[in-house]
């Protein structure tokens, strides 16, 4: 693969504050629609508040995990609909090819995707925010986190128009990773041994979700918390001693 | 009134026992009224989209997808028919076999229209032809759902061919001969195809990574969703068309089979149910002392949340498993046994479509519930309908049990 | 899907399911199309009508298949197995040599023995010419009356035994008469002329499967039986079997009588 894009969460820098959630949803053109609940509303990056029962605390941002072996979601879409582009390891949906069939969902350990309930809208006057880069989905199509791919294209066609062959990396900068204020989020290229995501996902205190799985996630997780690091994998409710915020 | 009556009679076989127009017609009326709000609930979801459902990101399955899943095990009785009945040439069986065709067209007929109404785009569902996905359980069973659809279609015209004034255009008498000839050939096909989407549909669940109550690796994956599915559907086929044609014979108070069909019937979903049960017990068992704790779970963790408790379990393999099992072969209880049988089925598919999306898979998931809204249930409502309505219509219109004409009749009635 | 799009590649695993999935379409393709082209061409042949009567005769109720010679008193009791077709029964030689029971009444209505007779009660004579002229029994026209409409088919057309030969309709009804011979169509007639056609036989006429001399009157008796049955009405004379005579014109004369099913039965309908 030419580029594995990727992500290094430091949940100990992780103040739960939402600005992430908040610039993905306007980066992506996200319908705030009114009736919509937790359970329906699409959030494709969304920050869980987890406890360990007594007085710690910790916010875990999931979004797409750009899963690389053998992909759920792309391996059971009827359409393929989803790919993973062998150029920058990002988990590719096609919303103008999504059936709306939900099998995605059903297949993705990490609850990553989300379906659009309902038609998109805008209250009026409110369309005007809308980011001219990235196409608004209709209903009946499951969308998810795409790593801001308008932003590699918007990076990309900056470099070529400088004539140059690769983009500059602090060119391509995912909104999340942009607003996190605390600089939680670590965003970069996994193949590139000089940057800090491809060192720091080696390192010791950094873990991935369900691991075990073999799903082999792009995005890693960091803390020095040992309860926290013990939160990559599903244990028994009597062991487990979070609860969902 | 009295002229729609005598209109309404010609398309009745000549000496064919049938309740009066007017009475039919109220027998129906119930059934339109279900079916129009079904519609009306459909034509909601298309309209406004599918958060006129319960369904939710986590719940991306819901009732409709259990509806699915439940109808095709059920309606395994058509293909499963016609296979004893043209390959391995039990004629005895024939009395029920055009029974069974409708019955199973109603079942894949009515899934299919859930279908449209279950996907986000239904206008797109020909993209799954343009561009199938061969890794996908869900290509397969849209691929052999369709092609067996159009063989149920084929196998239904004749007999809709033989409807005493349509018969009367010689083109369609003769078309419907020629058709009839090769029916064995859609008999094979269909057992063919049956085979396939009955156990890709278990395969759907047995391929999510991410589920792990689910999930069976690699080849296990064949023996534990894709064949106990298959064995299931052709237990629970037969016990259905049992209780499909005791149904009819109750209502319509008429004799239709001859009475050694049932003892048959009952035997060969005895025996099935048996060899399912005692396969799902070794495949539970397997999966409880290997599988599950090599995946990293101990197996009373999947059963730790109230309703989906352990109950759940021993009520599907041994309360809706094994002592219908028992009661069909037996013979005693047959009724009671099918009955039993078919509970367990639409339990299995339950389990596998509720129970495995309910359960949690990250470590700070919450377990959730999901209940149905009014839309989902009345399409479910009209699905019924809509089968009740085209089984009454080919009883009362087309030769649907030929035997009965053996009872002896009055004729003008 | 195919090679050219973007990001395809042929796998076993797509050859195998293509193959097997168009296996299978090709497979009901050709089913369909292989009915379609030999019911075209059973339509062609003339082969339709033996379809259809058979296909009709096997839906008509055991009562009334019953073999001819069962009427005529020659055997006990025999159901037809062979479509009314005697021309092609094994058996025919065997039974026609019994004797049959003398009865020669035919309860007032009128049967010459100049001519033979047709279960689907039409009527058949040689004339000189070699010829044969049909028509409608008496015992049909005592039904029917006068029919509202009669729809003949034009000179030239094939008459093939039991398939269709004319229609009618009376008091909103259709009635569809079967054929008692094979033959080409050289002339029609109606209603006033008390015939309706003039067959030309290819080669030598085939007349077995016609009834004639004491089988007539047996199944006269069982057919006004059956009749008198189908016609359960307070307004009808007394009963045939004390001596009443059938009346003409019984559809104008019983108008609300189950002449769905005497009609079907009388002309051989299922």
């Amino acid at each position: 693969m030419k580029s594995r894009y990727g992500m290094v969460i430091d949940l100990d820098r992780c103040t739960g504050c939402g600005s992430c959630m908040v610039a993905c949803a306007a980066e992506n053109n996200v319908p705030r629609v009114a009736a919509a609940t937790p359970r329906n509303g699409i959030t494709p990056l969304l920050v869980h508040s987890v406890s360990d029962g007594r007085t710690g605390k910790a916010f875990i941002p999931v979004l797409c995990m750009q899963c690389e072996n053998e992909t759920p979601c792309a391996s059971v879409c009827p359409q393929q609909a989803v790919q993973l582009d062998p150029t920058t390891g990002i988990v590719m949906q096609m919303p103008q090819r999504c059936l709306g069939c939900r099998y995605c969902m059903t297949a993705c350990p990490y609850h990553a995707r989300y379906f659009n309930w309902w038609d998109p809208s805008w209250p009026n006057g409110m369309e005007k925010t809308l980011n001219p880069g990235v196409a608004v989905r209709m209903r009946g199509v499951v969308e998810k986190c795409n790593l801001c791919h308008s932003r590699l294209h918007a990076a990309e066609d900056k470099a070529a128009a400088a004539g140059k062959h690769e983009i500059d990396p602090r060119d391509y900068v995912p909104a999340c990773v942009e607003s996190c204020p605390t600089g939680a989020i670590q965003f970069g290229d996994l193949n590139d041994s000089q940057s800090a995501v491809a060192k720091e996902s080696h390192a010791p205190e950094t873990f991935r979700l369900l691991a075990r799985l073999g799903t082999e996630p792009k995005v890693y997780y960091k803390s020095k918390r040992p309860w926290v690091r013990a939160l990559a994998e599903r244990r028994s409710p009597a062991k487990r001693e979070v609860k969902n915020g | 009134m009295a002229s729609f009556s005598v209109a309404d009679r010609r398309w009745v076989a000549r000496g064919a026992a049938r309740t009066s127009s007017e009475r039919f017609a109220l027998w129906l009326t119930p059934w339109v009224l279900l079916l129009a709000l079904g519609l009306y609930a459909g034509f909601l979801c298309l309209y406004r989209g599918l958060n006129q459902t319960n369904m939710d990101n986590r719940f991306a399955f819901g009732l409709w997808i259990f509806l699915d899943l439940a109808v095709i095990a059920l309606g395994a009785g058509a293909f499963f028919t016609g296979f004893l009945v043209y390959i391995l040439g039990r004629k005895e069986l024939k009395p029920i076999l055009n029974s069974a065709v409708v019955l199973g067209f109603i079942c894949y007929s009515g899934a299919v229209a859930v279908l449209m109404i279950d996907v986000g785009q239904p206008l797109r569902a020909w993209f799954t032809f343009w561009y199938p996905n061969t890794h996908s359980m869900l290509t397969e069973v849209t691929f052999c759902i369709s092609c067996y659809l159009i063989v149920l279609s084929l196998e239904y015209i004749p007999l809709i061919l033989r409807n005493r004034r349509l018969r009367k255009a010689q083109p369609l008498l003769v078309f419907e001969h020629r058709l009839h000839l090769l029916v064995p050939v859609l008999a094979g096909v269909g057992t063919l195809l049956s085979f396939f989407h009955q156990g890709s549909l278990g395969g759907l669940y047995g391929v999510l990574r991410g589920r792990p109550f689910a999930f069976r690796e690699h080849f296990s994956i064949w023996p534990s969703t894709f064949f106990l599915f298959i064995l299931s559907a052709i237990a629970a086929g037969p016990s259905f068309l049992m209780l499909v044609t005791t149904a009819a014979q109750k209502i319509t108070r008429r004799k239709l089979v001859p009475e050694q069909i049932f003892p048959r019937l009952g035997l060969i979903s005895g025996v099935l149910m048996a060899a399912y049960v005692a396969l799902k017990a070794i495949d539970t068992l397997i999966w409880l002392n290997v599988t599950s704790p090599a995946a990293g779970f101990a197996p009373w963790e999947h059963y730790a949340y109230k309703p989906f408790g352990s109950a759940l379990l021993f009520a599907e393999v041994v309360v809706f498993g094994l002592l219908p099992a028992v009661l069909l072969i037996h013979g005693r209880w047959r009724l009671t046994g099918a009955a039993l049988a078919c509970c367990g089925i639409l339990l299995n598919r339950f389990v596998l479509t509720v129970q495995t999306l309910a359960l949690p898979t990250l470590a700070f998931d919450p377990f959730l519930t999901y209940t149905p809204s009014w839309q989902e249930v009345a399409s479910f409502g009209g699905v019924i309908a809509y089968g009740v309505i085209v089984f009454s219509l080919s009883y009362r219109y087309l030769p649907l049990y030929p035997q009965e004409k053996e009872t002896p009749h009055v004729s003008g009635l | 899907m195919f090679p050219g799009f973007d990001g395809f590649h042929w796998t076993l695993g797509h050859i195998l399911f293509l193959t097997i999935f168009f296996a299978v379409l090709l497979t009901l393709v050709t089913t369909v199309i292989i009915a379609l082209r030999r019911t075209a061409r059973d339509l062609k042949t003339g082969e339709a009508s033996a379809i259809c009567w058979h296909a009709d005769f096997s839906e008509l109720p055991e009562s009334e298949r019953r073999c001819r010679h069962e009427l005529a008193g020659r055997v006990d009791e025999r159901t037809c197995p062979n479509a009314f077709d005697c021309r092609r029964c094994p058996d025919y030689a065997r039974f026609a040599a019994l004797a049959a029971v003398a009865d020669t009444t035919t309860f007032g209505l009128n049967y010459p023995t100049d001519r033979f007779y047709h279960r689907g009660h039409t009527w058949v004579r040689a004339e000189q010419d070699g010829a044969y002229t049909v028509g409608l029994d008496d015992m049909a026209e005592h039904i029917v009356g006068e029919p509202d409409s009669v729809e003949l088919p034009a000179p030239g057309w094939d008459l093939i035994a039991q398939g269709p030969a004319w229609e009618m309709t009376k008091n909103g009804r259709e009635i569809r008469v079967r054929a008692p011979i094979d033959g080409k169509v050289v002339e029609t007639g109606g209603y006033d002329k008390g015939w309706y056609l003039r067959v030309q036989p290819k080669g030598q006429a085939e007349l077995r499967h016609l009834l004639r001399g004491a089988e007539v009157n047996g199944w006269l008796n069982a057919e006004l039986e059956r009749l008198q049955i189908q016609l359960v009405q307070p307004e009808i004379a007394p009963s045939l079997a004390d001596g009443g005579i059938l009346m003409r014109g019984l559809m104008d004369a019983v108008p609300s009588a189950d002449w769905d099913t005497a009609l079907a039965a009388t002309f051989l309908e299922p």
